[in-house]
């Protein structure tokens, strides 16, 4: 494993050099050449039945004579990046990345507002009045510490819960809150479930419920970026355990053999739904993955916002520069329940929940390193909690009035253009509400 | 998902002799001739293997598209492809092997065509800038996957699955995920500019997973288009509409007409409609539907119809699978009263029953008999039992004799 990522380092350097000088760096004396397209992934070799190197297509190993097998390392894993202690210090200074006031003001006020938002909407959906929702309880730092580092035209692939991206990127509590009621001013048009949100303005592709799916997705608008010379990488966010399906095998496998610009970034939050990452896993979470595919991976504290804007902002850089994946694991803890569907204490201690709350929170550490830089204080603190909570409220209230979308919009974009046997059953809709429309919610739809 | 056997051994043989880019020098041992049209063992005249179920009939050389060019299937997907490559600088084709020809040879030739090396930022990470048409590893959820992150981008992403047996792995992304993409996101997203590629249907001995014709699989699942053509001509012409069309394709290759079928077919890129089915035969007395390699049959049966019973057929190839045209089919029905549909795939819940669904329902009164559905057994499409399972024009005829004395 270390040889290949030596191996790996070793290739990546030489594309500076030229491929001649390439080819020398990999030329094993005595050997003939064999004709291979891609020379910079697999050494040239040449067959001679004198050399006992190896001879394999498969692999650029030596032999050995001692049976062993690799031992897995899951008790002294990759080790965690990390810039602040919990307390919100700076442990290494030459890794802070001295950050000006407002960005990191920018970085708590987006935590901050997610947090009361999400307050707001859980205890919506509990009256009733939303049919569902999603919390970003304790990860809001992996959603702010990268979406800061990226440029705001980069693209964004999600999984359900990095809302805190689109807060970052000044998505209007007005449309969170739309697509959560499917009103009329929901850009999606009502037709998906709560939190499924998208933003074509803030490129960040809509999403959907089933999970990892989005994976090989982002590598493909990765490859095109590539392509179209757009100076552009693309990040995708998934789940610990969504890293489980076949489609983050996939993905990571298309993007290092495709050398696609992309950040695989993994929120390991330590659940999925109800499953502990002990039955999600067996090896070195997700981070340790990276490698088997041939690409350079990083495991971060996920609750600390700068150990993750550094490293998704070094991972944007050479992902670009290089046409190579990077992944990112984020190591972080879901406070919240999976889901308004969920009541989390079925499955876990309220007093492991609490630890994560109250000791190692993103929004805590980076208020404590707020106050020691003297660029905030517990009066500025209350007043934003009262100015954040009006500004959720009133958007609240305002979505809540509005009428949903004309049932006609049930119908349409299902292709470009609609099939004339579609039409037909728009029709016969329209016919029936004609004679039933009383048995339906007509009265809280768009005329 | 690798499609063992002689497809595999071919492909080996072909490894060894330094294929890439020197496809025209193994023409003769190519993979292929090897898949399609096994070597007969040429003894004992029970051992020797049956004959193809069908005659192509090619169509009358088409003049209103300019020079034509005498094509079998696979070249007229070439052509229509090299046309995509040229027309549209963000096109690319992807897929196990397509690099250096596919295993059908539809992709021959273009990886070097399209090889103009100035489209990647680095030079030196893509040494020859084979950018355009390139292999994937082998995992058919990938590259459909892929294929629509290209497309949501807005460039065109032409996916091939090595074999439509295979494209269940896929399954998910294209049900979930590309039919959906547009309706779920409010027309903020799309990856219309996807067009999945696929050879389809029986093949003389491909057996279980080399056989298989998924359309109604796909029927069932709005936001995507399904279609299948009958002949070269026809081919290229609805590949480059699903190409050009901006909803999400899936475009399945008759993989036993690939060399069988021979006719003259433009050389620049023309448009056949997506969802227009084509009266190939006017008739009055009974409408036969089929599509892909199954209208050749029905042609036949046509014919013997009108020998031995002095029917007049009416044969519609519906081209389109979803969304169908439901129009032209009424219509042909309301004026013979009869239709009879067949298709490879089994019976039950095959896309004929869709068609004799909505037609008893729209021309319930106009039918004199039962509607016909002749097709594959409830089975798994099997080896050596092929010329039982298969809907062969025997079958065909006898199913028109009985709807006629009905």
């Amino acid at each position: 494993m270390a040889v290949a990522i030596a191996a790996a380092r070793v290739w990546r350097q030489s594309r500076i050099l030229g491929q001649a000088a390439l080819l020398l760096l990999l030329r094993r004396p005595g050997a003939r050449g064999l004709a291979i397209s891609h020379p910079h992934r697999q050494q040239e070799q040449q067959f001679s039945s004198l050399d006992d190197k190896p001879q394999f297509p498969g692999a650029s190993a030596e032999f050995i004579d001692k049976l062993e097998f690799i031992q897995p390392n899951v008790i002294s894993g990759i080790p965690i990046y990390r810039v602040m202690d919990r307390q919100g210090q700076i442990i290494n200074p030459s890794e802070d990345p001295h950050l000006p006031k407002e960005k990191v003001l920018k970085f708590y006020k987006s935590m901050t507002l997610l947090n009361t938002m999400d307050r707001i909407l859980y205890e919506s959906q509990r009256q009733g009045r939303i049919s569902f929702y999603m919390t970003n309880y304790g990860e809001e730092g992996t959603h702010v510490g990268s979406a800061a580092a990226l440029d705001n035209t980069d693209l964004v692939f999600g999984q359900y819960r990095e809302a805190g991206v689109l807060m970052y990127r000044d998505y209007p509590l007005e449309l969170f809150m739309a697509q959560c009621y499917g009103n009329v001013s929901d850009l999606g048009k009502g037709r998906q479930m709560p939190v499924h949100y998208g933003c074509k303005e803030r490129h960040f592709v809509t999403i959907s419920s089933p999970l990892a799916t989005q994976i090989p997705q982002a590598v493909g608008a990765a490859y095109a970026a590539k392509r179209a010379n757009a100076n552009r990488v693309v990040i995708c966010y998934f789940g610990e355990g969504a890293a489980s399906e076949g489609d983050a095998h996939a993905g990571f496998n298309f993007a290092a053999t495709l050398e696609c610009p992309i950040i695989f970034f993994c929120r390991n939050n330590g659940y999925a739904i109800s499953t502990p990452t002990s039955e999600q896993y067996r090896g070195d979470g997700i981070a340790a993955r990276g490698p088997g595919y041939g690409i350079l991976s990083i495991r971060v504290d996920g609750n600390d916002v700068f150990a993750v804007y550094n490293a998704t902002k070094e991972a944007r850089r050479r992902a670009v520069a290089e046409n190579q994946p990077f992944l990112i694991e984020a190591m972080t803890y879901r406070i919240g329940h999976h889901s308004t569907s969920d009541d989390s204490s079925a499955y876990r201690s309220v007093d492991e929940v609490n630890y994560w709350d109250k000791q190692d929170h993103p929004i805590s550490r980076l208020r404590h390193y707020l106050l020691s830089q003297g660029w905030w204080d517990e009066e500025q603190e209350k007043a934003w909690r009262k100015q954040s909570r009006k500004k959720v409220m009133e958007a609240f209230e305002q979505a809540e009035r509005k009428p949903k979308p004309n049932p006609n919009l049930l119908f349409s974009d299902v292709y470009q253009e609609m099939p004339s046997q579609l039409r037909k059953q728009q029709e016969s809709l329209a016919r029936h509400l004609q004679t039933y429309g009383e048995h339906y919610p007509l009265e809280h739809f768009d005329k | 998902m690798a499609a063992v056997g002689s497809a595999a051994s071919w492909l080996f043989r072909l490894r060894a002799a330094g294929a890439e880019g020197h496809w025209r020098r193994l023409c003769g041992a190519g993979l292929a001739r090897g898949f399609l049209h096994p070597a007969a063992t040429g003894k004992d005249a029970a051992q020797r293997r049956q004959v193809a179920h069908f005659t192509f009939q090619p169509d009358p050389e088409p003049r209103e598209y300019g020079q034509t060019q005498k094509m079998n299937l696979f070249q007229s997907i070439t052509s229509a492809l090299d046309n995509s490559l040229a027309k549209d600088p963000t096109a690319v084709i992807f897929g196990e092997d397509v690099a250096f020809g596919g295993v059908f040879r539809c992709t021959v030739g273009l990886r070097d065509k399209y090889d103009f090396g100035v489209h990647v930022q680095n030079m030196e990470d893509s040494c020859t800038g084979k950018d355009r048409v390139f292999n994937t590893p082998l995992c058919e959820q990938g590259i459909v996957g892929f294929g629509i992150g290209i497309a949501v981008t807005g460039a065109t992403a032409i996916a091939e699955i090595q074999f439509a047996d295979y494209i269940f792995p896929a399954f998910d992304q294209i049900v979930n995920e590309a039919a959906k993409y547009r309706y779920r996101s409010g027309d903020l997203f799309n990856c219309g500019s996807l067009t999945i590629r696929s050879p389809w249907g029986c093949v003389g001995h491909g057996a279980l997973y080399h056989s298989q014709s998924p359309e109604a699989f796909f029927a069932h699942c709005p936001g995507i288009k399904v279609v299948i053509p009958r002949s070269p001509f026809q081919a290229k012409g609805l590949l480059l509409s699903c190409i050009e069309d901006k909803n999400p394709c899936i475009f399945f290759e008759p993989k036993i007409l690939y060399r069988a079928a021979v006719e003259q077919v433009p050389v620049e890129p023309y448009n056949i409609p997506l969802s227009q089915a084509e009266v190939i035969q006017e008739g009055r007395d009974v409408t036969l539907v089929a599509w892909g390699t199954q209208v050749h049959v029905i042609r036949e049966v046509a014919s013997m119809a009108k020998e031995k019973l002095g029917v007049s057929c009416e044969i519609i190839d519906l081209r389109t699978i979803i969304p169908w045209d439901v129009d032209t089919v009424c219509k042909s029905v309301i004026k013979t009263g009869r239709l009879l549909i067949s298709h490879e795939a089994p019976l039950t819940g095959g896309f004929a029953s869709e068609i004799s669904s909505t037609i008893q329902e729209e021309c319930f009164l106009n039918l004199e008999a039962p509607i016909s559905r002749v097709c594959g057994y409830d089975t798994p499409f099997p080896h050596i039992f092929e010329p039982f399972y298969i809907p062969d024009k025997w079958k065909c005829y006898d199913a028109l004799r009985k709807m006629i004395n009905y």
